[in-house]
């Protein structure tokens, strides 16, 4: 256990060693979520609702979506691709660990500096801002919001996991990997609450597991789904899981039988 | 002119080359060309369902909405052709590359601003360009005097974008960090989606002129509709003469620093 | 007038230190130590039209900061340089069209074209003219014979093949001084060789002022009359390499093999035993008394054969750097 820990370690450390480009990470972040902030904050003002949402649940929606995102989005899976490409998989085949715990620890290292970083600039942007912040006090909503939040991060990592895996067939991964990303920002509910599309639409996407990723594990916090769209959202998002992990393996073994057939 | 003549046939060599080495991964060009249609299809999308609960943004109506979008867009997919090879910045700092470039005759700003250009991205430039005409067609009557104006704009506006990437190359020189400082860049023009009108002050004061993103994607579209006053007009010019002019000397305080790589 | 006069030349970096481990990390962000870091500290020296001449000094000794300085990338901390009458950190392009700089394992070529597209650029940046273009590729495709491999994609080139299209898209503008940093590093003996006859040639050819950087002793063994020894920013050794031993070495080696088995005792008085075998010798003799050493020698034993030669000049510059680092 002790090997993941440290490669974790390495990866925050790794992250704060070039200060400049630390500093401007986390600067960028903070102004991703003002710009988002002052946003809503403009189309919202008072108290007026829109799309059956008042200011202080927009609001708290963008807060709550920002910090969020720290656990469920950071990742380093999306170097997977090159590793693959450039070889480097046969060195980190021959470690005596798992490989797809390894790359688990390195998300949980990059997670726990997103998570700590995050958390410093949400009380200092909480405090500054003073937002109508709505706190979830259902203790149900919370442990069901803790549990989609858990699902939705392992989730995410397979389904990363499954895009770098596409270096075993090409050297271009960065492409379907910068669509993903297009459809995440959108569809994940960061930008805004998927609900607000139009039926059709948002019947469409909330048949693919982006909505399950941010969108609701935003919704239950804020209690706005009852009880048999919460136990269905977890069974949906658990199947989800299942199945990417499934096609994962499969895809894995095929992918590795080309790898070591080319003599790597 | 025998100078301009130069650079501009040396500058067609290095467009060919690029687009000649871009060809061979064309297939991952064609999908990263199609997620940034889909990118701007999909905010459009947003606008579209918010202005059509809410009826006017900031006192401006659905097509006007759109064609700041536009503008936005053009203003945005601009520098990604002409100043593509900032994004390759990094890369040729550390590899030792730039050595190379600082060792001929021929400027190495120009090479690093405008030495990647890739024909394949003109095509989004156009896409942009068509964008504009269809959302300009809908705001009602355009005067010839506006239009001039938009497009001076415009130019001011692509100035302003390229003041902001000599700092990035700059910082890149001093630094080795490119990629963070233009994603910030970025970042920060995508607040230009939406009219400056929507903020208040003095966010939105801050928006407009300390961080230039109303002169650079609000004020060509607010000219185009006749609602810029001649003061702020003068203003832009004015704005982006000196951002240009700072961030050239900030250029060759770099160079005087510059360290180079290691062997 | 020289071509090329330093004089009183610095140049200094700040490096900053980190603390190992997590708390390490965490304080750096904060609050860092800075070193100055002497690259190279006031060295001097002036070179003539023509001359081809080697840098030698271990890694970081600043040979390479020194050829950036001349080639105009760096600006002095202090001191002065000279270069075809420029200052070449003003990089005036009337400077830079006279020289030309290869740094051996970098490329200026572009990676997925042929070599020919890159020449063609070189083309343009420098003005030459369509003639005379076609006249200096002829004649360096030929010295380097690689007529074939101008219009292969470079990615596929070998590293010596590499090597050769590097050098003509430095030199297609008949520069008259080159900077060489390391250029025949990671080639094979025969391409390291190649390479070395075709410098020389162009050296004597069109008289090109040469400045050349180099780990390999038979670099600047074959090419160079004339070594600076770079270490720790600072001039060693300016001079012929000639004079290297004599200044350096104040002995010689001499070698002796015996018809008869020779104890090792017996020899000891004579002089410091290199090697031993019963049947040969090699001993370092101090440098005035050689030939009486050798007189000696051949007075007491059988020997079948002697030789006095010079050491290594490898050895010696080790031993110089050996010295330089107490």
């Amino acid at each position: 256990m002790k090997k993941y820990w440290i490669i974790a370690r390495g990866i925050m450390e790794e992250t704060m060693t070039y200060r400049l480009s630390f500093i401007m990470w986390r600067f960028r972040g903070v102004l991703q979520f003002l710009v988002l902030y002052y946003l809503w904050l403009a189309l919202l003002p008072g108290n007026q609702t829109l799309f059956g949402y008042s200011q202080s649940r927009i609001l708290t929606y963008v807060f709550a979506s920002t910090l969020m995102s720290a656990i469920i989005f950071s990742t380093r899976v999306a170097e997977l691709g090159e590793t693959i490409n450039k070889g480097d998989l046969s060195n980190d085949l021959l470690r005596p660990a798992n490989y797809l715990l390894m790359w688990a620890a390195r998300d949980v290292g990059d997670k726990l500096m997103n998570i700590m970083f995050s958390i410093g600039e949400f009380t200092i942007l909480f405090i500054i801002l003073r937002p109508p912040f709505f706190f979830q006090s259902n203790p149900f909503f919370l442990a069901a919001t803790v549990i989609t939040i858990a699902i939705a991060t392992i989730l995410f990592f397979f389904i990363n996991m499954l895009l770098g895996c596409i270096g075993f067939w090409s050297n271009e991964t960065w492409a379907p990997r910068f669509i993903f990303t297009i459809l995440l920002q959108f569809f994940s509910g960061g930008l805004f609450p998927l609900d607000i599309l139009p039926k059709p639409l948002f019947a469409f996407f909330s048949a693919t597991p982006f909505p399950y990723l941010l969108y609701i594990p935003l919704k239950i916090y804020l209690g706005q789904l009852s009880f048999f769209e919460i136990g269905k959202s977890f069974f949906i998002a658990s199947a989800w899981m299942i199945g990417v992990y499934l096609l994962l393996k499969i895809v894995w073994n095929k992918g590795m039988k080309l790898y070591t057939a080319q003599g790597r | 002119m025998k100078e301009i003549t130069r650079y501009a046939k040396i500058w067609w060599i290095l467009t060919i080359g690029t687009t000649q080495i871009a060809f061979a991964s064309r297939f991952g060009a064609a999908i990263f060309m199609i997620g940034k249609l889909l990118r701007f299809a999909f905010f459009l999308l947003f606008l579209v369902v918010l202005i059509s609960k809410t009826h006017s943004l900031a006192s401006y109506s659905f097509w006007q909405v759109i064609f700041f979008y536009a503008t936005f867009n053009l203003v945005d997919t601009l520098p990604q052709f002409f100043l593509r090879d900032v994004y390759r910045f990094r890369y040729q700092v550390v590899s030792g590359y730039f050595d190379y470039i600082l060792t001929k005759p021929f400027s190495p700003l120009f090479k690093a601003l405008f030495g990647g250009c890739d024909v394949l991205d003109f095509s989004m430039l156009l896409v942009s360009a068509g964008f504009i005409g269809i959302a300009g067609s809908h705001i009602g009557v355009v005067t010839i005097g506006n239009a001039a104006l938009y497009i001076l704009l415009i130019v001011n506006a692509f100035l302003i974008a390229l003041a902001f990437h000599v700092v990035v190359l700059s910082m890149g020189i001093l630094t080795t960090e490119v990629d963070n400082t233009i994603m910030l860049y970025r970042d920060m023009t995508q607040i230009g989606r939406f009219p400056i009108e929507i903020y208040k002050e003095p966010l939105r004061g801050l928006l407009t002129f300390i961080i230039p993103v109303g002169i650079m994607m609000a004020f060509p579209a607010k000219a185009m509709l006749g609602l810029l006053s001649v003061q702020l007009i003068i203003l832009s010019f004015v704005v982006g003469f000196l951002l240009l002019f700072g961030s050239y000397l900030f250029w060759q305080y770099s160079l005087r620093h510059y360290s180079s790589a290691s062997s | 007038m020289p071509a090329i006069t330093v004089s009183h030349l610095s140049k200094y970096y700040k490096i900053y230190q980190k603390e190992p481990g997590m708390l390490g990390s965490l304080k750096s962000l904060f609050n860092r130590k800075y070193q100055t870091s002497k690259a190279v500290d006031d060295i001097s020296f002036s070179i003539e039209e023509g001359e081809l001449i080697g840098f030698i000094g271990p890694n970081g000794a600043g040979k390479t900061t020194t050829l950036k300085c001349l080639s105009g990338l760096l600006y002095p901390t202090y001191g002065e340089v000279s270069v075809l009458g420029f200052t070449p950190h003003k990089r005036k392009h009337a400077y830079l069209k006279q020289i030309a700089l290869v740094m051996g394992q970098k490329n200026q070529l572009w990676w997925d074209l042929p070599a020919m597209d890159s020449f063609l650029l070189n083309k343009e940046i420098y003005q030459i003219q369509d003639k005379q273009f076609k006249k200096t590729l002829d004649e360096l495709s030929y010295l380097l014979a690689v007529k074939e491999f101008l219009h292969v994609q470079v990615r596929k080139l070998s590293l010596g093949q590499r090597m050769k299209c590097e050098l003509i898209a430095a030199l297609i503008h008949s520069p008259k001084v080159l900077f060489l940093d390391e250029p025949t590093i990671g080639l094979d003996v025969v391409m390291q060789q190649n390479l070395r006859e075709f410098i020389k040639e162009y050296n004597q050819k069109f008289n090109a002022t040469i400045l050349l950087t180099s780990h390999y002793m038979e670099d600047v063994k074959q090419l160079c009359e004339r070594v600076i020894i770079i270490d720790h920013g600072k001039i060693l050794f300016d001079g012929k390499l000639a004079d290297i031993v004599k200044e350096y070495a104040g002995h010689k080696l001499l070698t002796a093999s015996f018809e008869k088995k020779i104890d090792k005792e017996s020899l000891r008085a004579f002089g410091k035993i290199e090697e031993y075998e019963p049947l040969r010798v090699v001993l370092s003799i101090p440098r005035d008394k050689s030939s009486d050493i050798a007189a000696k020698l051949l007075d007491k034993f059988p020997v079948e054969d002697l030789n006095i030669e010079e050491p290594k000049i490898e050895d010696i510059i080790r031993d110089v750097f050996q010295k330089n680092k107490l």
